[in-house]
């Protein structure tokens, strides 16, 4: 049986009838078309469903829709503004941390994240955060960069 | 892979949650955080009828720290454990081992009581608990009991839970003044890492005598289910803190596990790996209860 939820969504709010059984990923690619976050592993081990659920980074294929209610859920596709990209995103372009892209949304959130509670991370508390999220183009080096060139010009 | 199909169910309190489980019996599943229950339901080794949500219930998402007796519920998330400034200060080696389970995104899902019902031999967080004296109290409607942590496990992935039985919260005391613990993992890479072997030592020193008053070795990934070394323990009650003994206490804990080869690491390998870092580790917890005494 399907249950109603209340919850915002990159700032926007939204009401939706959810089935029990889908992930909080289901619905956003599924259901509302925000195909932005990726369904890598689905099952918490890649890190590219990364969104953040009130501001903390979780994986979205382990998240149950019906959970996100009253909820803020930001995904990449909020990190946008009407004044363009997000730094953080201009970062990882200027630095080539996007090779093959797949991990690039959980990246960003994670990293997104980081930056939010901790403004100045060592290289070591950078690595540690995104160790959840991983690149099999490994190019680990730029993403780490690209983070810690955001907090310079901070 | 979606999700097999359920009837959902969010209880708002203990007792409602008790009563679902009654009627539902083994139909039911118990959520929390789903780190690995909906994987196990994904991969279609578990397909409940319903699923019972426990995350809407407060009691089990809290800590209370008031009084000598401390209780952390189930519900509460590997992160809060991990970052709670209490927790940190009185049982810094569960906050060490919470920040080495999964990934930070994991962390902010997963659930302590759910670390501990899964029945891991190599959960994280249990061997720290059992190295602090941790209890588990259940409850099923109308009864409750409360049994040391180690009794809870039976083997990979069995408990003694009860069908209708919830693990409300875990039960600690104040460690005494003079004790100290320590966890250590070894796994492969540091992040998303099912350990190698893993495992806390636990001493409560003497703080005149500097004699070992009480001491618990517990070892993950090195049999059945998270053990204690009981022989370990009991060739350091009642000495003093020495390299040699340390060596020995080792030697004893190597001699007391019974792992198992697999695709991380060898019996062998376990065992040696044991010996190692259960005499690094002792060493390490009395270093630190050296350099707190030396400041107080």
């Amino acid at each position: 049986m399907k249950k109603t939820i209340h919850l915002s969504i990159n700032r926007s709010a939204y009401t939706v009838d959810v089935e029990p059984h889908w992930t909080l990923l289901d619905l956003l690619r599924d259901e509302l078309g925000l195909p932005g976050t990726k369904r890598g592993c689905d099952k918490g081990d890649c890190g590219t469903c990364t969104v953040l659920v009130d501001g903390k980074p979780v994986n979205a294929c382990l998240y149950l829709a019906v959970r996100a209610n009253r909820k803020k859920i930001l995904t990449v596709e909020g990190l946008e503004t009407g004044e363009g990209l997000h730094p953080l995103q201009k970062s990882f372009l200027k630095n080539g941390a996007v090779q093959c892209g797949f991990c690039t949304p959980g990246m960003l959130m994670t990293s997104v994240s980081l930056l939010e509670k901790n403004p100045d991370p060592t290289e070591e508390e950078v690595r540690s955060a995104i160790s959840g999220n991983l690149c099999r183009c490994t190019g680990y080096q730029h993403i780490v960069e690209a983070v810690m060139s955001v907090k310079e010009k901070k | 892979m979606a999700l097999p199909r359920f009837q959902y169910h969010e209880p708002t309190s203990l007792a409602e949650a008790c009563q679902m489980l009654r009627a539902l019996g083994k139909e039911a599943a118990l959520l929390a955080g789903g780190t690995d229950l909906l994987v196990k339901m994904k991969n279609r080794e578990l397909l409940p009828k319903s699923v019972v949500s426990l995350m809407e219930i407060d009691e089990m998402r809290q800590f209370n720290f008031s009084g000598k007796g401390k209780s952390i519920g189930a519900c509460c998330t590997v992160s809060q454990i991990a970052e709670s400034a209490q927790i940190r200060t009185t049982f810094p080696a569960l906050a060490s081992a919470a920040g080495h389970l999964g990934s930070p995104a994991v962390r902010n899902l997963g659930t302590i009581g759910g670390n501990a019902v899964t029945a891991s031999p190599a959960a994280d967080l249990p061997p720290a608990l059992i190295a602090y004296g941790a209890k588990a109290r259940l409850k099923r409607e109308g009864q409750e009991r409360v049994l040391p942590l180690e009794q809870l496990f039976r083997g990979p992935g069995a408990t003694n839970i009860g069908v209708d039985e919830i693990l409300v919260d875990f039960q600690l005391e104040q460690p005494p003044e003079g004790s100290v613990a320590e966890y250590f993992k070894l796994g492969h890479r540091r992040a998303l890492q099912c350990s190698i072997i893993n495992g806390a030592c636990f001493l409560a020193l003497n703080h005149r005598s500097g004699v070992i008053e009480a001491a618990r070795v517990v070892l993950g990934a090195v049999a059945p289910t998270v053990v204690r070394a009981v022989s370990t323990e009991r060739i350091l009650t009642g000495e003093r803190p020495s390299s040699k003994l340390f060596l020995e206490a080792g030697k004893a804990a190597a001699r007391e596990c019974t792992p198992i080869d697999d695709l991380r690491g060898s019996a062998d390998y376990r065992r040696d790996m044991i010996q190692v870092l259960t005499t690094r580790t002792l060493q390490n917890a009395v270093e630190k209860s050296r350099n707190h005494f030396a400041r107080v």
